[in-house]
């Protein structure tokens, strides 16, 4: 540590000496800049939240391997866990935890809704900046929150997303969809889903020929097939679990039911046993997710390739947000030349990431809005195709990351 | 109209596998007098069995007709004859032996938590030959799963009735089922007749199994699934009757299936408990029950 940097800390010592003696003896004995992680790394949510953690580790080790924080010295980063079992009471006692005893300078986490709600209230009672890399409901940042900031799009940027895309891809083609048909697990996701797609199709003046909610747990889903078949959509839009998700599409190969365009949302659909399991009868259906392994950015094969070899497995859209907002946090501390909460709190709020590791998300750039909501944040679209002989996923939009040298096929079933 | 068709041939289908999966149940009720609550985990063994054949060798799905409910009819067989049996010989003297619906329960739990130890929690398909074909009558599609399904139903079935009809064993379980202490004094092993009982209740759920297998999913709950609907199937039918499990099946088949073309798929499940429940107050026995003077 230079004796600049010192000599900075002092006087923030004194001055913060003045207000609050329990945080100024911190900032003095810190070396490294700690942030606090609340994950799920055990109980239902587990393998997501070992995901963000590897991706937050390797991000991690990347900036302090380039030198740390340089306007606070070369300050090392240092990730601080907590398990919140996918439990809101365990994230918010955790996160009391992590801010009081751990002393940590920044909060980062959830990934369950449910538990990054109560947490960011925590965090935003005791000034606290806290970093969101994903949690999807809405109203994590619509609560007039000063210290809380989240990197991926929101639930309804979704369903927004969905129909950006369908127009987009009706321009480009110079196809005319006129009526579209809803189909959605009745469960909160997608009844939630549904109601937005309502709104928005409306607006955009389709006409909504079938809107069906069906039991996840339903042994039979061919009545709600036959109902499709008898709609004749030229779009449906989708959202299912895995189980469901794969007894859909059967069952329209089946009854040979053939809209010009299947849109699903995510979950169900991106589940690795989905392509396994329906084969070409998922052939041109189009999904969304966050991220997609082949998203034609700069940096992205790269990353996923060193990921990749570190941990076994491919990134996902989770992880590449995680390790975006780990860059995202180096980015504001480098800013404020500070750890107290305020001054990083307002080099967030300022943030403009457009280039630099992070910036392999499959949107523009970081930069929140006066909620702490990532303005440019959104989603792909990618399309089930058969690539060299075997099926894959094939990012198809938003247009700047389509895998080069693909065209979408659509209408499909032509 | 092709739309109502479709949907009650569908309906018929599907309906006639519900009907299998609660033949099993109906059978062992008839002649033991015991509510089998480890029936929808049988099926799951019967599906992950099927399963698995399948996933492994490649096989037919229907191929594994002529293995998996052979093992299944030794697995209820033994189930009866080392589990249920002891608890019934305590309990001799009682008429409704309160005893085993807990040793099924038991059952239950050790089966799908079982399962969960050595499969895990996910969903599990198994892509087959016919996964996902189907043949044309005009407009109307019929999946070839299903109906092949629908055919194997039907013909376990005919063949149940037929054995309980003309053979020795079969005759033998009517008798036991009638009255089981008069059987025994006609000089019918009592406990043998139930090993029999079970093991072709759990060969039936083994059948079901492979017959579901194609189309369907697996994990271990999934007999949760199956299991209330069995049971609505076999009030509705009356206990112990193997048409009326059967057409049972149908009517609840039919009212998924039909119901839902007019009406959001999700109302019909409060449909078929309305029904059921009309039906219940109607005649308590069921529609072929017979009345039980037990």
């Amino acid at each position: 540590m230079n004796t600049a940097s010192f000599g900075r800390k002092l006087t923030g010592l004194l001055a913060a000496a003045l207000l609050t003696a329990g945080l100024s003896t911190q900032a003095l004995a810190q070396k490294s800049i700690k942030i606090g992680n609340v994950e799920p790394l055990s109980g239902p949510s587990a393998s997501v939240g070992v995901q963000g953690k590897q991706a937050r580790e390797m991000a991690i080790e990347e900036i302090n391997a380039a030198g740390g924080i340089k306007s606070l010295g070369g300050a090392k980063l240092e990730l601080v866990y907590a398990d919140s079992k996918s439990d809101p009471t365990v994230g918010v006692s955790e996160t009391e935890r992590l801010i009081n005893t751990e002393k940590v300078n920044i909060m980062t986490g959830c990934w369950n809704s449910a538990v990054t709600y109560p947490a960011t209230q925590t965090a935003e009672r005791y000034g606290i900046p806290f970093v969101v890399p994903v949690a999807v409901r809405d109203t994590i940042t619509e609560r007039g929150f000063k210290y809380v900031f989240r990197i991926a799009a929101k639930d309804s940027w979704w369903v927004r997303d969905q129909f950006r895309f369908l127009k987009d891809i009706q321009e480009e083609t110079g196809q005319k969809m006129k009526t579209i048909a809803f189909v959605f697990e009745n469960g909160d996701w997608g009844t939630g889903f549904a109601e937005k797609w309502r709104d928005l199709a409306k607006k955009e003046g389709y006409q909504i020929v079938l809107d069906e909610p069906y039991p996840s747990t339903a042994t039979d889903l061919t009545p709600v097939v036959t109902k499709l078949k008898s709609a004749n959509p030229d779009v449906v839009m989708l959202v299912s679990n895995a189980s469901d998700a794969i007894l859909l599409t059967n069952t329209m190969a089946e009854m040979k039911v053939k809209p010009k365009a299947i849109i699903a949302s995510g979950g169900g659909h991106a589940d690795p046993k989905f392509l396994e399991n329906v084969a070409k009868n998922g052939l041109y259906l189009f999904d969304e997710v966050e991220w997609n392994t082949d998203v034609n950015k700069p940096g992205a094969k790269a990353t996923n390739e060193k990921f990749k070899k570190k941990y076994g497995y491919d990134l996902t859209g989770e992880s590449v947000d995680a390790y975006a907002a780990m860059y995202v946090i180096a980015d504001a501390l480098e800013r404020a030349a500070s750890t107290d909460p305020k001054k990083v709190r307002d080099a967030l709020a300022a943030t403009k990431l457009t280039t630099g590791p992070a910036m392999i998300v499959s949107y523009d750039g970081v930069e929140f809005d006066e909620n702490g909501q990532n303005k440019n944040a959104g989603i792909v679209i990618v399309q089930v195709a058969e690539v060299d002989g075997k099926l894959d996923r094939v990012t198809v939009w938003p247009k700047a990351a389509r895998r080069a040298g693909y065209t979408p096929v659509f209408p499909a079933n032509k | 109209m092709t739309a109502v068709i479709q949907a009650v041939l569908n309906g018929a289908m599907m309906g006639a596998m519900y009907g299998l999966t609660a033949l099993g149940l109906t059978l062992i009720f008839g002649v033991m007098k015991v509510v089998n609550f480890a029936h929808g985990s049988l099926l799951m063994v019967g599906m992950f069995s099927a399963y698995w054949l399948i996933k492994l060798t490649g096989m037919h799905p229907y191929l594994a007709l002529l293995v998996v409910p052979p093992l299944l009819y030794f697995f209820g067989y033994f189930m009866q004859d080392l589990l249920i049996k002891p608890v019934f010989r305590a309990e001799r003297q009682v008429r409704e032996p309160l005893t085993v619906i807990i040793v099924t329960t038991g059952v239950w739990y050790v089966l799908d938590n079982l399962a969960l130890m050595l499969f895990g929690a996910e969903y599990r398909t198994v892509r087959t030959a016919i996964t996902g074909t189907s043949f044309t009558l005009g407009d109307i599609i019929v999946s070839i799963p299903k109906f092949s399904g629908f055919v194997i139903s039907i013909l376990t079935a005919v063949g149940l009735a037929l054995f309980m009809k003309k053979t020795r064993t079969g005759k033998a379980l009517q008798a036991t089922s009638l009255d089981r202490e008069a059987a025994n004094l006609m000089g019918i092993d009592q406990y043998r007749i139930y090993n029999h009982a079970f093991g072709i209740g759990t060969a039936i759920a083994g059948i079901a199994g492979c017959v579901i297998i194609p189309f369907y999913y697996v994990y271990p709950s999934v007999g949760v699934v199956f299991d209330i609907r069995a049971f609505i199937i076999v009030v509705l039918g009356g206990l112990g009757s193997i048409q009326g499990a059967m057409i049972g099946g149908v009517i609840v088949g039919l009212i998924e299936s039909v119901f839902s073309q007019f009406m959001p798929s999700t109302w019909t499940e409060a449909i078929i408990y309305a029904i059921f429940l009309v039906i219940l107050f109607v005649k308590p026995s069921g529609l072929f029950g017979h009345k039980q003077d037990w």
